[in-house]
């Protein structure tokens, strides 16, 4: 009859009944194993909560002037140095700063566990054809899956707070560092291969000092991309429990207080500018000093 | 030749039900329904969309609501036209100032009984209990931190709160702050959103943990896994007002959750436009057996409101039947 019109899909029971055994099997398995896994995870934990009451507790001037003097020396620029005093002043004037420093806290250890886990997979990726038609559609799936989906499993097996938010993060935020590093290694040319090949250099070498250098300027796009995409990801995270400058925009949102969240939504911009600024700053003189040194 | 008339046929139906509907609109017409964003107010939406569609020929249609949004929609802007399920302590004020201007109308309670069968709470497993029945108060859970450690802070206790932003947030930071329960160890815990508080409850009752946690009744939640309510001695209405539901009140004393009051909302326009219907929603009160067979029927199945709401409608039509008159009765009955 109306066999055009509906499409011939599973009955509705059979697919009640298999959602009903997945989700049976899930929580099975988080009965079994939630407490060992969380264990796994204890040491993250403990780093991520020393290393923000490290932010937390250091005197307000002195965690300014510190990132401050990394902007400096990672681009050498007094403007910059200056920018990020008066945004993080700014920040602190408005009742941010405790906000902010958890968020920044959040995020710096975010990109320092995507930079560790990207890189080595990138590199992977690089070298091998197979291993990049692998990985690709797993990035894909990352990048595209609406966080919740995957959120609220990971609370079931880890609870709320810091872990599960740095999980959602890493899996967001992960993608372009190790699509930059496997492009950047990539588009190295083959005559520097070949070059350093009839110098007699192990592969090791090969990757040390000839792909990864000269990979540098995508690897640094891809770290600040990572970077940003963290930045981004500061409300969803706020979902879980994560403390920082998401809870306020949430609040905001929910409430209709324009003014509070435009505050803390810029807060997340200034702190996402001064990231940018110093990883484009570092990477900017990493090329010049490359440029540099072949004389 | 077959396929001719078949298809001749078809034209004539979609003809016929389209003048049918064009009939039927005319009494009743546009009717937006606030679905908010958990169990219970979904299959009330949908049961109600459901009746007004089909037995009162209104052309119903429910847009997704969370409870401050659509409290503030309402009152200011009459849209949408009908919440079936609104929990007015966080909204009085608002919503008794539409109603004075003649804007919104109160239609009636949700659920019978609300004293008994709904409400906030701080929420412990009954496990708990029955190991340690002083757990039952507020005083026997302040002397055992212990049973709920905090992950991110062992050596203190957790009271997992009210999400950032809902109403309920203020008054547990307030009854948090009122109960001392920072000096007895405790830290409040924001979970975020609603998702990740049951899923933060729902994780310790599976595996057995401590856990103290705001949440709330009737909920799909609660009527899946046993809960008790923590005794927060009595309440004092006035001091709510004044205090305990004000954001930073200075000294907050112990207090009790109200019990709510969950009203259906009704925006004039529509209730004068279709007495009919608004007769409907007055009669429309569920009675908690009835609420609490839905919500387990959605926990068990993994149902939406649709299908929950047509589930119900189906297998219970002498629970709905006394809602409305016998010939809207049998017109239900027909689409379903």
């Amino acid at each position: 009859m109306l066999w055009s019109s509906d499409f011939p899909q599973i009955a509705d029971t059979t697919l009640r009944q298999l959602s009903r055994t997945i989700d049976r099997g899930y929580l099975t398995f988080s009965r079994e194993y939630g407490a060992s896994i969380e264990a796994f995870f204890d040491p993250l934990l403990h780093f991520l909560i020393w290393f923000e009451r490290i932010l937390l507790g250091a005197p307000w001037w002195s965690v300014v002037l510190v990132t401050a003097a990394i902007g400096y020396l990672a681009a050498r620029s007094w403007k910059l140095f200056a920018g990020i005093v008066i945004a993080l002043c700014l920040i602190g004037v408005f009742g941010m700063w405790e906000n902010t420093m958890r968020t920044m806290a959040m995020i710096l250890v975010c990109t320092l566990l995507s930079i560790l886990i990207g890189i080595p997979i990138g590199i992977f990726m690089a070298r091998s054809n197979r291993g990049q038609k692998s990985i690709l559609p797993v990035l894909d799936v990352m990048q595209t899956m609406p966080s919740f989906v995957y959120l609220i499993p990971v609370v079931m097996l880890l609870g709320i707070g810091r872990v599960p938010g740095l999980i959602a993060v890493v899996i967001y935020a992960i993608a372009p560092v190790i699509r930059l590093t496997n492009l950047g290694i990539r588009l190295v040319e083959k005559e520097a291969l070949e070059a350093a090949d009839a110098f007699g250099a192990s592969r090791l070498q090969k990757l040390l000092k000839v792909q990864l250098p000269l990979a540098l300027p995508n690897i640094m796009a891809g770290i600040n991309q990572t970077i940003m995409m963290a930045l981004a990801m500061v409300v969803i995270a706020s979902m879980i429990g994560v403390r920082g400058l998401g809870q306020p925009v949430l609040q905001a949102v929910t409430n209709q207080y324009f003014a509070l969240g435009l505050f803390n939504g810029t807060a997340v911009v200034i702190l996402a500018i001064i990231f940018d600024r110093v990883t484009q700053g570092f990477g900017l003189r990493l090329q010049k000093h490359r440029e540099g040194a072949p004389q | 030749m077959t396929l001719f008339k078949k298809s001749s046929l078809a034209a004539m139906t979609l003809a016929i039900s389209a003048i049918g509907t064009g009939v039927a609109h005319a009494e009743c017409g546009d009717v937006t329904i606030a679905e908010m964003n958990w169990a219970s107010a979904q299959a009330a939406a949908r049961v109600d969309a459901f009746i007004l569609k089909h037995g009162y020929g209104c052309n119903a249609e429910t847009v997704p609501g969370d409870t401050m949004p659509t409290a503030t929609s309402m009152s200011e802007k009459a849209s949408p036209d009908i919440a079936p399920e609104l929990w007015m302590n966080a909204v009085t004020e608002p919503i008794e100032r539409a109603v004075a201007q003649k804007r919104l109308e109160i239609a009636g309670n949700v659920l019978e009984d609300p004293a008994k069968n709904a409400g906030e709470g701080w929420w412990v497993p009954r496990y708990m209990v029955e190991k340690n029945p002083a757990l039952s108060t507020i005083a026997g859970i302040k002397k055992n931190v212990g049973l709920f450690k905090d992950p991110e802070d062992p050596s203190k206790g957790r009271v997992v709160g009210c999400p950032s932003g809902w109403a309920c947030q203020i008054t547990t930071q307030n009854l948090f702050k009122a109960y001392d329960m920072e000096s007895a160890g405790f830290n409040l815990v924001d979970p975020g959103s609603g998702a990740a508080l049951a899923g933060a409850i729902f994780k310790a009752y599976n595996r057995g943990e401590g856990v103290l946690a705001y949440y709330w009744a009737p909920t799909a939640l609660l009527s899946k896994l046993d809960m008790v309510r923590v005794d927060l001695g009595n309440f004092d209405a006035k001091e709510f007002t004044d205090c305990t539901a004000i954001a930073n009140c200075p000294n907050p004393k112990p207090n009790s959750f109200p019990v709510p009051e969950i009203k259906t909302v009704v925006a004039t326009d529509f209730a004068k436009r279709s007495p009919a219907a608004m007769a409907y929603l007055k009669a429309r009160v569920w009675s908690a057996k009835d609420f609490g067979s839905v919500l387990e029927f959605m926990e068990k199945e993994q149902a939406n409101g649709q299908v929950a709401a047509e589930w119900f409608l189906q297998n219970r039509p002498d629970a709905w039947s006394k809602w409305v008159p016998a010939d809207v009765a049998a017109k239900v009955k027909a689409a379903l």
